[in-house]
């Protein structure tokens, strides 16, 4: 019984959960035929299907009365969310985050005997943490965790996709640990430099641990150097915000820096440099020049693209991001790409200020 | 047929309710189990021509499990639902008879709003604000400036996570 058994159901009943709520909600419109054979095929896969659509089907039910809990209003539940940015927190240097302790005392007491027994570093990660992730409750089953090493290659950047869909650029001779089970992802940079495009899961939150240095990121490219001298954080696309992680109080109060694409910030010791505005072409000059890809995904290679630029590259229809392509290009030239993107049929490119969406043409009419 | 196209009327209107009707009912006469297998295995007995004119297989799909149900009593000769099932069924959400079951209920629904409760900051702004105040995906994508396709997508991972964990429990 292997741990990446274990992983493998867990990650499978993830995905039948997905699909059986996915069904519900396209379910709430009258469907099409070719729909509703679909469904039906869908059903008759598995019992497993049918008894997880019925688990959804009753959770639903329970969805109007259990959300009526909830006592903030709508705006500061927005307000919240427009909180919810990648967050950089600055504990003492060089002192580790203790993994396995953390892990235990959020499975044991959930905050109070964490706060007691541990620096501060580990209480202000966790307390980020509990505010949108998920402590076991007693007599749950424990989480599934894998573990995996990654080191650089010797002569070139190398590319990782992680088993969450995050893309990591690792320089020569930079290493990288990833731990994911189903509670949250976490990735310690032990050396060297690396390039993260995170891949989006709304309940599994990612920390990445720079030598005490705590990231941890939705949605967002960044890029983290590990020095001597310092670590340097350098954001390409989305926003990050810096809290001081020797403070233990809610993140959302204590933030030091917020940093938006473009921008950079030296980590040093002891002092932390001001925010300043980097060319992303010299940031990014480790990666490759080129981009070449045989038979990838239109998403993946746009999120490649997405290393380099400020505007990233979004790909919203499904059909289109899974549509398989080969082909180099200039990295420093997503123009071209996404030139060549708008000559494959039923595509539309749309630029706006802060990013560039590709769409389904025919999505246009109804939106 | 007049019961069929009754059945998928009244679907439309009270689907939630009438699902959560027939699984409670299930879990408390016999073994769900059963059951899902049982639905399972007259869903595969379904002729392909047949598939493409059913025209609400969600319908369909509780009525196989409501009529495993009434079978099962009968096999077991307790009440079966009674030969007017849908008055029953209507009557049954107006006025919920069994205690025990609706105080599993609360206990749920506490459970499941815990569980929102610890989703990322977006998910449940999106899954409060459509829940809770009855928002569409238009007003939630103006109102958290996103697409109306980031909020459905939110939707779904949101319930698929809530539902990982209820399974935990369960």
């Amino acid at each position: 019984m292997s741990e990446s058994t274990h992983f493998d159901a867990a990650r499978q009943a993830r995905r039948i959960s997905e699909q059986a709520v996915t069904w519900y909600i396209e379910l709430q419109e009258p469907l099409g035929e070719r729909q509703r054979v679909a469904f039906l095929d869908w059903l008759r896969t598995s019992p497993q299907h049918v008894a997880e659509y019925f688990a959804v089907a009753r959770m639903h039910g329970d969805l109007k009365a259990a959300s009526a809990l909830e006592k903030l209003s709508a705006e500061a539940l927005v307000e919240q969310a427009r909180h919810e940015n990648p967050v950089v927190l600055f504990p003492k240097v060089g002192r580790p985050i203790p993994l396995e302790r953390d892990t235990h005392a959020v499975r044991a007491g959930r905050g109070k005997r964490l706060l007691a027994g541990l620096a501060g570093v580990a209480a202000i990660v966790t307390l980020a943490w509990l505010g949108v992730t998920h402590g076991l409750a007693p007599g749950a089953v424990s989480p599934q965790r894998e573990v995996q090493n990654y080191a650089g290659k010797n002569d070139a950047v190398r590319s990782l996709k992680l088993a969450d869909g995050t893309l990591v650029q690792l320089d020569r001779n930079s290493m990288i640990e990833v731990h994911f089970d189903d509670h949250y992802r976490r990735i310690d940079v032990i050396r060297g430099h690396a390039l993260f495009d995170v891949g989006k899961d709304v309940t599994r939150p990612m920390l990445v641990n720079v030598g005490g240095h705590v990231l941890q990121d939705i949605g967002t490219v960044f890029d983290v150097k590990r020095d001597p001298k310092g670590d340097t954080l350098t954001v390409i696309s989305g926003r990050v915000r810096v809290l001081n992680g020797s403070n233990a109080s809610p993140p959302s109060s204590d933030a030091l820096a917020d940093l938006t694409a473009g921008q950079q910030i030296e980590l040093g010791p002891a002092v932390i440099g001001p925010v300043h505005p980097v060319q992303i072409p010299q940031a990014t000059a480790w990666l490759p020049e080129e981009i070449r890809f045989q038979r990838e995904t239109i998403a993946d290679v746009a999120r490649r693209f997405n290393a380099y630029t400020v505007k990233p590259l979004v790909i919203e229809d499904e059909g289109i991001a899974g549509k398989r392509i080969s082909g180099l290009f200039h990295a420093n030239n997503p123009q071209a790409f996404v030139a060549y993107l708008s000559t494959l049929p039923n595509v539309r490119v749309i630029e706006g200020a802060d990013r560039t969406r590709v769409v389904a043409a025919h999505r246009m009419r109804t939106e | 047929m007049r019961e069929k196209h009754a059945w998928s009327t009244l679907f439309a209107e009270k689907r939630a309710t009438l699902s959560n009707y027939f699984l409670r009912r299930v879990a408390h006469r016999w073994d769900a189990q059963d059951m899902v297998q049982e639905v399972y295995l007259r869903l595969l007995r379904i002729e392909p021509a047949d598939a493409a004119n059913i025209r609400s297989p969600e319908a369909y799909l509780f009525t196989v499990a409501a009529n495993l149900v009434k079978e099962h009593a009968v096999l077991r000769q307790q009440q079966p639902l009674g030969s007017d099932e849908l008055e029953q069924v209507v009557e049954h959400l107006v006025a919920p008879a069994n205690v025990e079951a609706d105080m599993d209920s609360e206990s749920r629904q506490k459970r499941l709003g815990a569980l929102i409760d610890r989703l990322s900051p977006k998910c449940k702004a999106v899954l409060i604000m459509h829940y809770r105040d009855d928002m569409s995906y238009r007003e939630i994508a103006e109102r958290m400036s996103i697409s109306t396709h980031m909020v459905k997508k939110y939707i779904v991972k949101g319930l698929a996570a809530c539902r990982r964990r209820m399974a935990d429990y369960e």
